[in-house]
């Protein structure tokens, strides 16, 4: 192989080795933009849908309680603002259903939620469950109990896929610079050999071929001069030993 | 010296790690894990600083003996640096001091581990990391038998503990032809145990990386729980036959296999190491019966397997031994000091020098009786030079002394005694698991971080046969 063609193809390695590592930091980093993109819609929409849900819920479960004493027009209002509020909040979850298992849960919280809401939009005040706790801890309070456990389910699974991705996460940027880190460390490492094999293959056999030329010109005698590979400097050498062969047959005849 | 012819010959090592890496990565990319990256830029780093000198570089057969043994022993240490790589990109578990040591433990064939959920890792990396164990068991077969032999001369006579009757023989497997019949001889044996373990019913990843790590006598399995995962007494048996087998020199197993399966048992060796397995299973499950486990037959089935996976200094477990009897710990740790035979890929002080060892004490027992008589140490029926069977005692003693040492450095660290003194015999012997928290059932992950540099110094220490790894660092003695 030629000279050029070996120290183009450490420059090459060197390339190579840089790029790769650089275009993977770069694939990298981008999918952790889109992880945490995704981590925000997917995931953090649904918890704080969540919430909204639980807090109208518990404001509901008040209602009741106002309803239950008489106070119709006050619970009424609550209930009714609330409702809506709940709404809003399911239709996030229910619009935001991206992890396996979620469909389930949403459909859960629906189907009970709507067991829960026929309890209450039936007439309170004025009727025999009007002041009765019985009918509201074993009903009442118990249907809304189980709305609730179910709106937790759903923020507990999208809370531990949030710490999941944000696990990963951390991993993914580990794995962004983790290429930069080894190749930085590889790059001088091969720097090292590759000046090593340089200095050894080509500016070696370069001095003692200079040295050799001065040495022929100050004593007329040529020493040897070892050149490993067959490449340009060899052929270089066994020119310039022809040359000097050639000089002295030369000058033997004169 | 040439650096130049090093680098060319050290490149073919890493070359050889690239094309296993490479393995592992379409493993990788067939699974789709997140190991794919980590693995291929490893292959890429690999193969480039491999063929790079092979470009520059060119080829000579006249290598002499130094640097035969310079290039073995910096392709190995390189090697562990490139096994480092994958899995620190990867992340988990994996700092640098824990990519460190479990890469040194692969490809010192130890098989100690410092994961605690071997099975979160990536198909493709639990593959790369049984392979370092395959890939080390071929460096032993080569260090050991090709190597090792041609130091025998002024300026290396401490490896002359190698020289025994029947390492002495090892010259004549220095030839080219002969390293090529113990590769295929490493390979068949490794093909054998795929076949048998398919056979038992184990999935094709699960019985290529558990044959890679028994023919290597190292000890990685892709499970937590080791060979204990798989329950099948089948599985249990084809692996018991094959450490036995890795457990053996490869010349003698080479001659066996050839036909002259009398070599086997005409040699004291091989008779010796039979007999001391024998016997520590026997006295194991004695131990253990009644006290651990109330049948016979579940005794002799877990003193059999543990037994011989340390006394081959493989590794694997189906039981937890930390909770045995104390004379069955007993038992493992003098298993877990002596090892199987010299010239197979196992570690330990070798049972080639516990003869030699007994030998000289029955030859001093005998010169104490009739001090006039001429008595020789002979080993079948070659006779032992003094100065070898001097340099054996010296080398079971600097074994023992960097035991103990590593052992105390480790209590000052703050780890217990029992853990510290077999973790460090665990290492050292290439065995892989030791007692208390560093048991069979357990890792290193509570090792602090420098005593993980220790045993991963021990681990190289044991594998280079002590003296390998002191010639060299010391520059003096190339001179």
């Amino acid at each position: 192989m030629g000279l050029r063609l070996k120290i183009l193809s450490g420059f090459l390695i060197l390339t190579m080795m840089l790029a790769v590592a650089g275009i993977w930091s770069i694939y990298e980093l981008t999918t952790m933009g889109t992880s945490v993109q995704r981590l925000f819609d997917d995931n953090y929409k649904s918890i704080n849908a969540g919430k909204t849900m639980i807090e109208a819920l518990e404001r509901e479960d008040s209602a009741v309680l106002l309803l239950l004493s008489g106070k119709w027009e006050q619970g009424r209002s609550i209930i009714e603002s609330a409702d809506e509020v709940f709404h809003k909040g399911f239709a996030i979850a229910q619009s935001n259903v991206t992890i396996p298992g979620e469909p389930a849960y949403v459909e859960e919280i629906d189907t009970r939620y709507k067991r829960y809401k026929d309890l209450w939009v039936k007439p309170i005040v004025d009727t025999s469950k009007q002041g009765n706790l019985d009918w509201y801890f074993q009903e009442a309070h118990q249907a809304f109990q189980d709305v609730k456990g179910s709106v937790e389910k759903l923020v507990a699974l999208n809370d531990q896929t949030m710490y999941q991705t944000a696990s990963d996460l951390k991993n993914r940027a580990h794995r962004a610079i983790m290429p930069g880190i080894v190749a930085i460390l590889a790059a001088l490492i091969f720097t090292v050999i590759f000046n090593f094999l340089i200095n050894y293959y080509v500016v070696s056999p370069i001095i003692s071929t200079t040295k050799g030329i001065q040495r022929f010109m100050e004593t007329g005698e040529l020493p040897p001069i070892q050149v490993e590979t067959e490449d340009e400097l060899f052929h270089l050498v066994s020119s310039i030993q022809r040359l000097v062969a050639e000089a002295r047959t030369a000058e033997a005849q004169e | 010296m040439r650096p130049q012819i090093i680098l060319r010959y050290a490149g073919l090592v890493l070359l050889f790690n690239a094309l296993f890496l490479l393995i592992s990565c379409i493993i990788s990319a067939v699974k789709a894990d997140s190991a794919f990256f980590p693995l291929l830029y490893t292959a890429l780093i690999s193969s480039l600083f491999g063929i790079f000198p092979l470009i520059f570089v060119p080829p000579t057969t006249k290598i002499t003996n130094k640097e035969g043994f310079i290039i073995v022993v910096l392709s190995w240490i390189l090697s562990c640096l490139v096994g480092v790589i994958p899995y620190i990109m990867w992340g988990g578990e994996f700092s640098f001091t824990n990519a460190w040591f479990e890469s040194v433990s692969g490809f010192t064939t130890t098989g100690s581990s410092i994961l605690t959920d071997i099975e979160a890792l990536p198909l493709g990396l639990l593959f790369w990391r049984s392979a370092t164990h395959w890939i080390g068991g071929i460096g032993i077969i080569i260090f050991v038998l090709a190597v090792l032999p041609s130091m025998g001369k002024p300026g290396m006579i401490l490896y002359r503990a190698e020289m025994s009757s029947l390492a002495a023989d090892n010259f004549r497997y220095r030839t080219q032809k002969t390293l090529q019949i113990l590769v295929v001889i490493y390979v068949g044996l490794t093909l054998l145990e795929t076949i048998s373990l398919l056979l038992c019913g184990m999935s094709i990843f699960d019985a290529v990386t558990h044959s890679f790590a028994t023919i290597a006598t190292g000890g990685f399995s892709p499970k937590n729980l080791s060979v204990g995962y798989y329950k099948s007494a089948a599985v249990e048996v084809v692996i018991i036959v094959f450490m036995i087998l890795s457990g053996i020199h490869f010349g003698i197993l080479f001659a066996a296999l050839t036909g002259k399966i009398t070599d086997l048992w005409k040699s004291s060796i091989v008779r010796y190491y039979l007999a001391a397995l024998t016997t520590g299973v026997i006295a194991v499950t004695l131990s253990l019966h009644g006290s651990q486990l109330h049948s016979w037959a579940d005794a002799l089935r877990s003193a059999a397997f543990q037994v011989l996976s340390i006394g081959t200094s493989t590794g694997f477990a189906t039981t937890d031994s930390s909770i045995w009897p104390p004379f069955a710990q007993l038992v493992m740790i003098f298993f877990t000091l002596q090892c199987a035979c010299a010239g197979s890929t196992s570690g330990g002080i070798k049972a080639d020098r516990i003869v030699l060892f007994w030998k000289a004490i029955v030859k001093r027992i005998k010169k104490i009786q009739h001090p006039a008589a001429v008595i020789m140490v002979k080993m079948d029926t070659v006779a032992v030079e003094d100065d070898v069977v001097e340099v054996n005692i010296l080398f079971i003693s600097f074994y023992i002394g960097i035991v103990f040492l590593s052992g105390l450095i480790l209590t000052a660290l703050g780890v217990d005694i029992l853990s510290a003194f077999s973790g460090s015999a665990a290492t050292m012997g290439n065995v892989g698991p030791g007692f208390g928290m560093v048991g069979s059932m357990s890792n290193f992950s509570q090792i602090p971080a420098l005593g993980k540099w220790v045993l991963t110094a021990t681990m190289l220490l044991g594998r280079l046969e002590i003296f390998g790894l002191i010639i060299f660092f010391a520059a003096k003695s190339w001179r």
